[in-house]
């Protein structure tokens, strides 16, 4: 490659400057080779290229619409599990002090109710007791993801009305 | 007014606005380049293919990168596909290309220059030429140095200047 193929290069492309014009004027090779690559120029320029049919938008739109849908879905999960994390972690913190609590509690209750009910009845009671404590616990941390999902969400879509 | 690589952003979270806006943008270049590096066969294909992976790699968009070398980078994928795919069947699409030309010999004629390329040579020239793209643009989207992209110019340039000398 020689700093001929450069300035023959920018003469096709339009882009000589004034040192390669000056070189052009100067040097033999690109003084003969000039006309050639000027007429090739301007054949390429003369070429305006294919208008692309209105169609064809409006065709990638539908065609796209699937693939928009999607990026939509996984868009809304990575842009709101930051804040569902944020909540989880905040709601199993005093996780351990609750169960402790309730453990105590249901204790707590069998022997009160062992002093003065039979022994299958009071366990079924506290058993009852039990499982709705378990049930209760899980609502509740079932729920926390979605509605910090939800609260996320609503704060992006503000944020987008604003701004 | 939103620049390409905010609208590619948005198009990875599911705007199809977003993604309208940047088909009006890119129409043109786009569906020239491919009409150009193919010959005219299969472009509306091309192009909306080349859209439809644009919209599936949108949510990866590095946004340090341009949009324009990136949207280009799929479209040449693609050309290169395309090519190493088996002849096909002899279309003629002369009368087709000729009825959306402003001046339609001139551009059977660049027509055939660049068919007289090879694949490299004519991405090169058209990135560069036709488009307007610098040289360390062209490099990064056919992922090659600099240097490279310098000598395939070079060898268009003049495999054609022959073609013009010897027509």
């Amino acid at each position: 490659m020689t700093g001929c193929d450069d300035v023959l290069t920018a003469l096709l492309l339009g882009q000589a400057d004034v040192a390669a014009l000056e070189h052009v004027r100067t040097c033999p090779r690109c003084r003969a080779e000039e006309p050639a690559v000027q007429a090739l120029a301007a054949q390429l320029a003369a070429d305006p290229g294919p208008t692309p049919p209105p169609s064809l938008t409006p065709r990638v739109l539908t065609a796209a619409g699937p693939l928009l849908a999607r990026n939509a879905r996984r868009g809304a999960w990575r842009a709101t599990w930051p804040a569902v994390a944020r909540a989880l972690a905040a709601a199993l913190l005093p996780l351990p002090a609750i169960l402790v609590f309730d453990v105590a509690l249901v204790r707590a209750i069998y022997a009160l109710l062992g002093a003065v009910l039979p022994h299958g009845l009071s366990l079924y009671l506290v058993f009852n007791h039990a499982a709705f404590l378990v049930l209760l616990l899980a609502l509740t941390y079932g729920a926390v993801p979605v509605l910090a999902a939800r609260q996320a969400r609503l704060l992006l879509e503000e944020g987008h009305r604003h701004g | 007014m939103a620049s390409d690589e905010e609208l590619i952003g948005r198009v990875g979270i599911g705007n199809q606005d977003a993604l309208a806006e940047l088909c009006r943008r890119y129409e043109r270049p786009l569906y020239r380049f491919l009409a150009r590096h193919t010959g005219g066969r299969d472009v509306e294909d091309l192009f909306q293919e080349t859209w439809l992976r644009a919209v599936r790699a949108a949510p990866r968009f590095d946004p340090s990168r341009r949009f324009s070398t990136w949207v280009f980078q799929i479209a040449v994928n693609l050309c290169r596909d395309w090519h190493r795919r088996p002849p096909p069947e002899p279309v003629e699409t002369d009368d087709n290309l000729a009825s959306t030309s402003d001046a339609p010999e001139a551009r059977i004629d660049a027509r055939r220059l660049l068919a007289a390329l090879p694949e490299a040579q004519r991405t090169v020239l058209l990135l560069r030429h036709y488009h307007g793209l610098s040289e360390e643009e062209t490099a990064e989207i056919l992922g090659c140095p600099r240097g490279t992209v310098k000598s395939r110019l070079h060898a268009a340039r003049e495999r054609l200047s022959r073609l013009m000398g010897s027509a």
